[in-house]
């Protein structure tokens, strides 16, 4: 434990080699003229690559703690680093043609990516309250500029506000919780909070009250019900690669911090266990159930998402509710899920933002006859959405049924109980969007003014006015980028259905870092 | 050796590469296919000469305690889950791997060999098809299902591999589905062999009950070591047969197989001579050791056989369409391999199994240069081609080859094959079963000199005027067919060198040589050459009328020509019994399972859904409320439980 500040920095390299190209792509931002921004996007792939190699070269044997024990760095973080990072990669390739034909500023748009990417890594690495709130701090940050990006799209300015008044109301809510538990306990670190924990004289209203703010300022970066209100509107207003990304990223980042506490700091604690555990059950449950039942009337593509991603939210959280039976089972299951939720999520909002491209609208009606269109973007939409329903072949049958038999071995059957419900329930809405997709023909009236001046300077546009006759309007072919992103996608969606084997190894590894001592 | 598996990986590879890219692929995917499956063949090749140095030594390898051939196991974690003792979620593991034995060495030879002929033919035949790259995908996945049935290592993907054979044989046999002929008969073959399957799956299932792991060696060892008691034994055995019979066409499962020849006839080609159909018998003799502890089982596997070989024989006398000729021959054929099977002639079986495989894809493949040749599509009725060797002469001599091999001919392969089977069974079953056995062999020579003289001798037919030879790709694969046709058989013997004959290869329990009694090979050879004999006479001499012969028989004839009325008597059941009940679960389903059982709590969902969907006002401050709330309600739990 007694280390210096200085002591094995180098183990930071990636970290500060991402800052550095952060920087790195504001600064070439300025220079480049207009025309040539996408190398911005080109470059900030090459340095996540790098990162991400230099990454894992520089893994350490077991783990090492930096700043005193504010950092670690451990399989667990090297396991969610690569994921974030790939999951930036992902982001960047689902961003590059909206970007450039939508948005302003586009060099900036990746620096902050990557700046978020960077908040996401240290929130996998710290292990003291206020390490994890600055990062959490970073990656919203970042997340609230993203989110108002559609500079003038009244929706996406509406979002950012409403998001980021929520967002530092949660973020107040959590730091007067740290205070609070500081107070009880007198010490921010995980380690420190579960010893504290273990000794009943530890329990009094104050630490409560904190611990209760702590878990309401997680739940609103997870948007676990009943603090999720913000997130449809967010993510119905931001720009659809910044959707995909709320959706993916946060929530994972959110996760890997999540299973990093209640491992370190509240489940050697067994003794007060159950109470906590019940909690967290019941917000999983009503997550699950407000999730998935309202997303049963939604209308709009990316509101429907963002319903669904609650409903997953409840799932994952089922997982953490009973990382107190079997952490080893119970985190396997958090974990492929959280993989393979972000594998498919990736797909289905390929697909969406690959007709939002052409077509430059996001409701569920909007994609009617869809399939005979582009039969590839229809395909790959529908095979996202069952695997996000879980149905077998693809990856969202395996993760459930890891985590749902995890849930049902710790004891709460009626916790599974309500996932498989919930799950059955979710199969309705996602076969309503492919019942557009398969089964209704196109609305005549496809193209509207407005998708016309959203797509003034592209190119494909022009062919496409000339075809706007019914029935069925040819579509252009979505952009290699976004098609290669789906193909790759349901290429690993069906091999982590079919053979998990090797991921689950990984994962094994990873929680094995951070399994309680208790 | 360990990389065998890639053999049918290449091909699944192939099918949906094919599938998306065959617009852009070169040859729309076909040579795709091609490569897949000769890249099979390669390392197919490569596995065998790995195989046949490998000793016990070899840390995969071991000589297998129950059926006594040097057996290679590769096997890799598949999916474990649950956790030791939880009464809710026990372990399931499961493994995936290859099991490579002189049996899967033999098989897979066959498989990839007759694959890559059939997709090499097939260039020349489906030329011009609209959904030729959907031909050629569809192929490559049958391929691919049937390699990795003859590799799998446990039940379990064998039944996955067991299933996509299925599918596959329906999309090809119903491929050109427009038409109501093809249609109909890719639904026949479904359902009946999907009955079979039931009976498999429910096999597979009790196996595991008892034995508690998919894995083969582990069921041997388990039914070696007496773990199951005798009823158990029998009823897999009997399940598992259920499965063999429809794959491979077994009375009474038997009536989709004449049907299917309505796909493109080298489809046909496959699925009589390398896949589907050998599938079943393949079944049986991998899972030998469960039967051969069953004598129940066993004798039951004999009587379907003879029934099933005597009854198709004689329907292939009567047919008139050169294709059902060839099918019903099949179907003959396995009856045959599983009388054997029954017999204790385990060696015999495998042995007729390749040999039959080759001599009747070159049959196929010869009926479908015929069709090709007279320009027909779908039926060639062979009261309406003769004399095409004129016209045909490469592929008449390919063809005759392929019956004269089929027909017991000696020194061609066929012969030496049906003469262990006729042998296996007079040492082991009642006298009845010989009487029989030679009985079929006596009709098999009969029909197939009857197709052979008809189509090619004798007097040109009204359709045959226009008669062409077929391009060369289809006719070489005939001519490398036919050389194998001829010589495969010869493998049996214990030629000098090291090889001792192909019963010192592939045996279960020991090793065996050729034998030879002369008594009954004499009387096989005298029954196949009166046998064609008499064809010549009936249908080229002309001595004796045919017709004169039907009217004799008429009778019998109308009973044999209407299949026995098998087709009847199911389409009978299926209206009278079957469609009634399912007409009252029907109703049940829609009335009761569907409008209040689904839709009621459907609805119910719905407008919760609907009705909570308007908590989201859109007011910042009311989702703050909300935060706030629900912090409150946290504290106070906590405080509550606390105090």
């Amino acid at each position: 434990m007694e280390t210096g500040l200085t002591t094995n920095l180098h183990l930071l390299t990636p970290e500060f080699a991402l800052t550095a190209l952060a920087f790195l792509v504001f600064t070439v931002d300025l220079f480049l003229p207009e025309r040539s921004k996408e190398w911005l996007a080109g470059l900030s792939v090459v340095s996540l690559v790098a990162v991400m190699v230099v990454a894992l070269v520089m893994r350490p044997a077991g783990s090492v703690e930096l700043y005193g024990g504010l950092i670690v760095v451990d399989d667990f973080g090297l396991f969610f680093k690569i994921f974030f990072l790939g999951i930036g990669v992902g982001i960047i390739a689902l961003s590059w043609e909206y970007a450039r034909d939508r948005l302003q500023h586009r060099g900036e748009f990746y620096g902050l990516l990557l700046f978020s990417i960077l908040g996401m890594n240290l929130l996998a690495m710290s292990r003291e309250l206020l390490t994890a709130y600055i990062s959490l701090e970073l990656l919203s940050f970042s997340l609230y500029v993203m989110v108002a990006y559609g500079l003038r799209e009244a929706r996406s300015n509406e979002a950012g506000i409403k998001y980021i008044i929520i967002g530092a109301l949660s973020s107040a809510i959590m730091l007067y919780g740290l205070s609070n538990i500081y107070a009880a306990l007198g010490t921010t670190y995980f380690v420190g909070i579960s010893e504290e924990l273990a000794s009943p004289a530890a329990a009094s209203p104050v630490l409560w009250i904190g611990v209760a703010l702590l878990v309401v300022g997680l739940g609103f970066k997870l948007s676990a019900v009943p603090f999720h209100m913000w997130a449809p509107d967010a993510y119905e207003g931001a720009p659809l690669p910044v959707t995909a990304y709320l959706a993916i990223g946060s929530k994972a980042a959110a996760f890997a911090l999540t299973l990093r506490l209640f491992a370190e700091a509240i489940i050697p604690a067994v003794n007060l266990w159950g109470e906590w555990q019940l909690v967290i059950a019941v917000l999983a449950a009503i997550t699950m159930l407000l999730g998935n039942l309202v997303a049963l009337a939604q209308r709009n593509l990316k509101r429907l998402m963002a319903y669904s991603s609650i409903g997953h939210v409840g799932y994952a959280l089922a997982g953490v509710a009973v990382l107190g039976s079997d952490f080893a089972l119970a985190a396997k299951g958090v974990i492929f899920y959280l993989v393979v939720y972000a594998v498919t999520n990736l797909v289905v909002f390929a697909g969406i933002t690959a007709y939002y491209n052409r077509e430059g609208k996001d409701d569920i009606a909007d994609l009617a006859g869809l399939a005979d269109r582009q039969p590839f973007t229809a395909a790959a939409i529908a095979i996202g959405l069952f695997s996000l329903a879980g149905l077998p072949i693809f990856a969202g049958f395996t993760a459930k049924f890891y985590l749902f038999a995890a849930v049902a071995d710790g004891g709460m059957l009626w916790l599974a109980g309500v996932a498989i419900f919930t799950s059955l329930v979710s199969l309705y809405y996602y076969l309503q969007v492919m019942r557009q997709m398969y089964i209704e023909s196109p609305a005549h009236d496809t193209h509207n003014a407005a998708a016309h001046q959203a797509h003034d300077e592209h190119d494909d546009i022009h062919q496409h006015a000339v075809h706007d006759e019914p029935p069925a309007p040819p579509m252009p072919r979505p952009s290699w980028l976004l098609a290669g992103t789906m193909g790759v996608g349901l290429l690993v969606v069906t091999w982590l259905g079919v053979y998990p084997r090797p991921l689950l190894g990984l994962i094994e590894m990873a929680s094995k870092a951070i399994v309680p001592l208790g | 050796m360990p990389l065998a598996f890639l053999i049918p990986v290449f091909s699944f590879v192939a099918c949906p590469l094919i599938i998306l890219f065959q617009r852009w692929l070169p040859g729309r995917g076909a040579p795709l296919a091609i490569l897949a499956i000769g890249g099979g063949f390669v390392v197919w090749a490569l596995a065998t000469i790995g195989f046949l140095g490998a000793s016990p030594d070899n840390p995969a390898c071991d000589v297998s305690a129950i059926t006594g051939a040097l057996t290679c196991h590769f096997s890799t974690d598949w999916f474990t889950a649950g956790v030791p003792g939880n009464e809710i979620t026990d372990v399931i593991h499961l493994d995936w791997g290859i099991l490579i034995d002189p049996l899967t060495i033999v098989l897979l030879g066959l498989i990839t060999f007759v694959a890559l002929g059939v997709q090499l033919y097939s260039l020349e035949y489906m030329k011009g098809d609209p959904r030729f790259g959907w031909y050629y995908a569809w192929q490559a996945l049958f391929v691919a299902a049937m390699l990795t049935l003859a590799l799998a290592d446990n039940f379990l993907l064998l039944y996955i591999a067991w299933e996509l054979v299925g599918l596959c044989s329906y999309l090809l046999i119903g491929f050109w589905f427009e038409q109501p002929g093809p249609r109909e008969a890719a639904k026949k073959a479904f359902v009946v062999t999907r009955i079979g399957d039931v009976g498999l799956l429910v096999g597979i299932l009790l196996l595991w009950l008892n034995v508690g792991s998919f894995s083969m060696t582990d069921a041997f060892a388990a039914v070696a070591a007496g773990e199951l008691s005798n009823g158990v034994i029998t009823a897999v055995a009997i399940l598992l047969l259920l499965g063999a019979m429809g794959k491979s066409a077994q009375f009474p499962f038997h009536v989709w197989l004449p049907d299917a020849m309505e796909g493109p006839t080298p489809v046909s080609a496959l699925i009589h001579a390398a896949t589907m159909v050998i599938a079943g018998v393949y079944l049986v003799a991998r899972a030998y050791p469960i039967f051969a502890a069953s004598p129940e089982a066993l004798l039951i596997i004999a009587i379907i056989g003879i029934i099933t070989a005597l009854g198709a024989a004689t329907i292939a006398l009567v047919s008139t369409d050169l294709k059902r000729i060839l099918a019903y021959s099949t179907v003959s054929h396995l009856g045959l391999m599983m009388l054997s099977l029954g017999a204790g002639g385990w060696i015999a079986a495998v042995f007729h199994l390749m040999a039959h495989g080759f001599a009747k894809a070159l049959l196929f493949l010869g009926a479908g240069s015929v069709m090709h040749g007279v320009g027909a599509h779908g039926d060639v009725d062979i009261r309406r081609v003769g004399g095409l060797r004129r016209a045909m002469p490469l592929t008449a001599t390919a063809f005759s080859i392929g019956a004269l091999s089929l027909g017991g001919i000696p020194i061609l392969s066929g012969f030496w094959s049906k003469d262990e089977i006729l042998l296996s069974v007079s040492h082991h079953l009642p006298a009845i079963f010989i009487v029989l056995a030679f009985l079929t062999a006596f009709l098999s020579a009969l029909y197939m000199a009857r197709a052979m003289f008809v189509v090619f001798f004798g007097s040109e037919g009204e359709d045959s005027h226009h008669a062409h030879e077929s391009p060369i790709l289809m006719t070489g694969v005939l001519a490398v067919l036919a050389v194998l046709a001829v010589g495969f058989g010869w493998i049996a013997f214990n030629w000098p060198g090291a090889f001792g004959g192909f019963g010192s290869f592939v045996f279960y329990d020991h090793a065996e040589g050729f034998h030879f009694n002369p008594l009954i090979a004499g009387l096989s050879v005298l029954l196949a050459v009166a046998a064609f004999a008499l064809a010549w006479l009936v249908y080229v001499r002309r001595g004796w009328s045919h017709e004169s012969l039907r009217a004799r028989f008429a009778p019998v004839l109308r009973v044999v020509e209407n299949r026995y009325y098998v087709d009847e008597t199911y389409q009978w059941v299926i209206d009278r019994v079957v469609l009634t009940v399912s007409a009252a679960l029907a109703f049940f389903d829609r009335a009761v399972v569907n409008d209040v059982g689904i839709n009621g709590p459907g609805d119910v969902v719905r407008r919760v859904g609907v009705a909570l969907r308007l908590h989201v006002t859109g007011h910042v401050y009311s989702y703050a409320l909300v935060v706030a709330l629900g912090v409150i309600a946290l504290a106070i739990f906590w405080w509550l439980r606390s105090a």
